[in-house]
């Protein structure tokens, strides 16, 4: 099998030399970034649960649907790009010999459009003019800086997209006939997966900047949520992605195995890039204007997104297990003994993978129209998703981060910061257990999401919800001393451990693996599939939106 | 012989009442899902037919045009409104569809796909590129309702599934004359 062990000169070198001093500068940046806002994020999220927990009051001059807004678009939009990218262009450059200077420029300019883009969201959010939730749905209408600020952070995004793709077509050109390294192929699903989720949301966004303004009097608010969501959902799935990159290619090196199945893991990358998008929908399964019909398609649609996921389950399981046997784990569980659970770079990534199965059944369960039903504007659904992104997509980052951020700083993690991790690991976990597991409970009992703390002038059904809004704040307190310890322990490997070298964990394929077929390297061929199905699934509500459309929303202005 | 039976399975399940019913309400749904779904069951059963009767394709469809040909005819005839009408108001119609779609389409298609050669592909392609759009014009165009059993605002969906289909067809054909493999493969 060549793809992992086929290496070029430049990659032989790279890892003789170790890291590219140039390309670990723009890895480090991204991260601490990336962890910087995780830190205010955080404790942003620790007094909105206080807050909706009835135990802490907000000065006069900050309400709850600011810190809401702030909280969703630093974890959502911030956190989780700047990482993706401070990891992806980490593995680019490690496995394709050094990144480009052309490419080093783009992904400085990147950055900086992404930070002027998010300052410029920020400012109107602190000034109480865009309270509107990461969500943005109009009618609710925020201050015009707000979107040009999402515009300029859109355009970061691409740019870091079109910088990977320059990047790995140089390589092809210079490995012709050759398969991309595993993780560059990840990354490469992952950008074209960005790039084309930016394109619904770019067009919302500009359509919403002069109603914003004024120039134009409404907007078609179905339109909008549709093309939200065709990049919101997207947008999940890119950090699931990545998240699964770690499992396939970082977790069996991390326990002395091999990868399982080079063609199952590009198949699952193909399926999940191509059927995503339209995957969006059934965030918007009982939204008005949509037939019946039209509805039921959507549920097959995104139920087919759950196929590569299960394959992955499965090929994980292979893994461990095989590797386990090799190191002579014995019965039919028994062999889990021999997992290394006191190296947090492995726990993590367990911890991450296992939370999938509830987190991805329940997803399931909300894709159903009659099961959404009951609880689409409820806190299950914000349980449903701290399980997903605080748990799968979050633990697997913190994962990385044990190996990754002393790889690109020149240092090694210390036993002492791998226990810390340990600990970390545990009660991240305690702590979204408590949290999204009261918030999917409440939300069974019926209280609403998107609302800050009331009693209802004290119904009894409100006052029973209180008992598990404590659950919820106790996690909340949990969750923000686990981000306290992440945080401490990213900086300390970044800047204060001892020097020395870290590998970057790639594991190689099983020897007697049969060759990839080359059709996985053809993306200009899935491209046009992903294009069509979503031009199918996309074709009959924007045109009934559109064509049947109402007036009309004027912007609203409800806090 | 899994593709046989797969596509054998996806016949019988397409034409369930209630999935057939379904499927056959939305306009689009009918014409772009379970009419190209029937043509992919026929292209699956395709190799058990191929592989039974070597004999038969080799004599009747040699280059792959004759193959192809038929191809065109009958997705062309699916193509118009009066046909969809028909398959839903006659029975023998509806029977002819779930027929010809997979046996007349789908395994004709399959035999002369890789007879028909590199520019035979392109033409195939180019000309339901143009073909597309001329359908999708025609739909979302036409002032007065074309089928008796869809709404005027179905058939404007379905142009727009039309010239978004043909839209992508044309990027893929951009992508195969601007890219070339040899700088990569």
């Amino acid at each position: 099998m060549e793809t992992a062990i086929n290496q070029t000169f430049n990659t032989k070198v790279n890892n003789l030399l170790g890291v590219n001093k140039e390309d670990a500068k723009i890895s480090k940046t991204y991260l601490f970034v990336s962890f910087v806002i995780l830190l205010i994020g955080g404790f942003l999220g620790l007094a909105q649960g206080l807050n909706r927990a009835g135990l802490l009051e907000l000065p006069s001059w900050l309400n709850y649907y600011q810190i809401l807004t702030m909280h969703g678009v630093f974890m959502l939009l911030a956190f989780t790009t700047f990482f993706t990218f401070g990891y992806l262009y980490a593995g680019l450059s490690h496995e394709l010999g050094g990144l480009l200077p052309k490419v080093r420029k783009i992904v400085w300019t990147a950055f900086a459009a992404k930070i002027i883009g998010a300052v410029l969201v920020v400012i109107p959010i602190l000034m109480n003019e865009a309270s509107v939730m990461y969500t943005f749905y109009p009618p609710l209408k925020a201050h015009p800086m707000f979107y040009i600020g999402l515009v300029f952070f859109a355009v970061g995004m691409w740019l870091c997209n079109i910088g990977g793709f320059i990047q790995v077509a140089n390589w092809r050109k210079n490995n012709k006939g050759k398969h991309v390294p595993i993780f560059s192929y990840f990354a490469t699903g992952i950008n074209i997966l960005m790039f084309f989720a930016l394109i619904p949301v770019a067009i919302e966004v500009l359509t919403l900047i002069p109603w914003s303004i004024g120039w134009t009097k409404t907007v078609n608010v179905m339109v909008s949520r549709t093309l939200f969501w065709a990049f919101g959902h997207t947008l999940v799935n890119i950090w699931y992605l990545t998240a699964t990159s770690a499992w396939y290619v970082i977790a069996p090196k991390l326990i002395g195995g091999k990868r399982w199945s080079d063609t199952l893991t590009r198949v699952v990358i193909i399926a999940l890039v191509i059927m995503n998008i339209t995957g969006g929908f059934h965030h918007q399964i009982i939204d008005p204007g949509i037939s019946l019909p039209v509805k039921m398609m959507h549920v097959f649609m995104s139920l087919a997104i759950g196929f590569p996921s299960l394959m992955t389950a499965f090929a994980m399981f292979a893994v461990f297990e095989k590797t386990a046997r090799k190191q002579g784990g014995k019965g039919l569980i028994g062999w889990y003994k021999k997992m290394p659970w006191g190296d947090v770079r492995f726990l993590a990534l367990f911890i991450s993978m296992a939370s999938f199965i509830p987190a991805g059944a329940g997803g399931i369960a909300q894709t159903t129209n009659q099961l959404d039903t009951v609880v689409h504007n409820t806190m299950w659904i914000v349980g449903h998703f701290h399980l997903t992104l605080g748990v799968t997509v979050a633990l697997a980052f913190f994962g990385i981060s044990y190996w990754l951020v002393p790889y690109i700083s020149g240092r090694v993690l210390t036993p002492k910061i791998n226990k810390l991790g340990v600990i970390q690991t545990w009660i991240w976990t305690i702590g979204m257990i408590f949290m999204s597991g009261s918030m999917h409970t409440v939300g069974l009992f019926g209280s609403p999401r998107r609302t800050s703390y009331t009693t209802y002038g004290d119904h009894a059904t409100a006052l029973s919800w209180d008992p598990y809004m404590m659950a919820l704040a106790i996690g909340g307190t949990l969750l923000i001393i686990g981000v306290i310890l992440q945080v401490y322990a990213v900086i300390n490997m970044m800047f204060f451990a001892p020097k020395g070298e870290t590998e970057f964990p790639i594991a190689d394929v099983e020897e007697n693996a049969s060759p990839t077929p080359y059709w996985t390297e053809r993306w200009g061929i899935w491209i046009i599939v992903m294009l069509i199905v979503v031009a199918m699934a996309y074709v009959i509500p924007l045109s009934e939106f559109i064509l049947n459309g109402p007036p009309g929303s004027p912007g609203f202005k409800t806090w | 012989m899994t593709q046989l039976l797969v596509g054998l399975f996806m016949i019988i399940f397409l034409a369930l009442p209630p999935v057939a019913k379904i499927m056959e309400s939305v306009m689009i749904i009918h014409m772009h899902m379970q009419m190209p779904m029937l043509i992919i069951a026929g292209f699956l059963i395709a190799k058990f037919f191929q592989e039974r009767y070597p004999g038969f394709f080799e004599k009747w469809n040699r280059n792959g045009l004759p193959g192809i040909m038929l191809f065109i005819i009958i997705v062309s005839f699916w193509t118009l409104p009066r046909t969809m009408d028909e398959a839903l108001n006659e029975a023998g119609m509806e029977i002819f569809k779930f027929i010809s779609l997979p046996l007349l389409a789908g395994i004709p298609l399959r035999d002369s796909w890789k007879r028909l050669g590199k520019i035979g592909r392109n033409v195939v392609i180019i000309l339901f590129t143009i073909l597309f759009f001329v359908m999708g014009w025609l739909y979302v165009d036409a002032p007065v309702q074309l089928c008796n059993n869809y709404l005027v605002i179905d058939q404007i969906i379905l142009g727009w599934g039309f010239l978004t289909t043909a839209i992508c067809f044309v990027i893929y054909l951009g992508y195969i004359l601007f890219v070339d493999p040899s700088k990569y493969e």
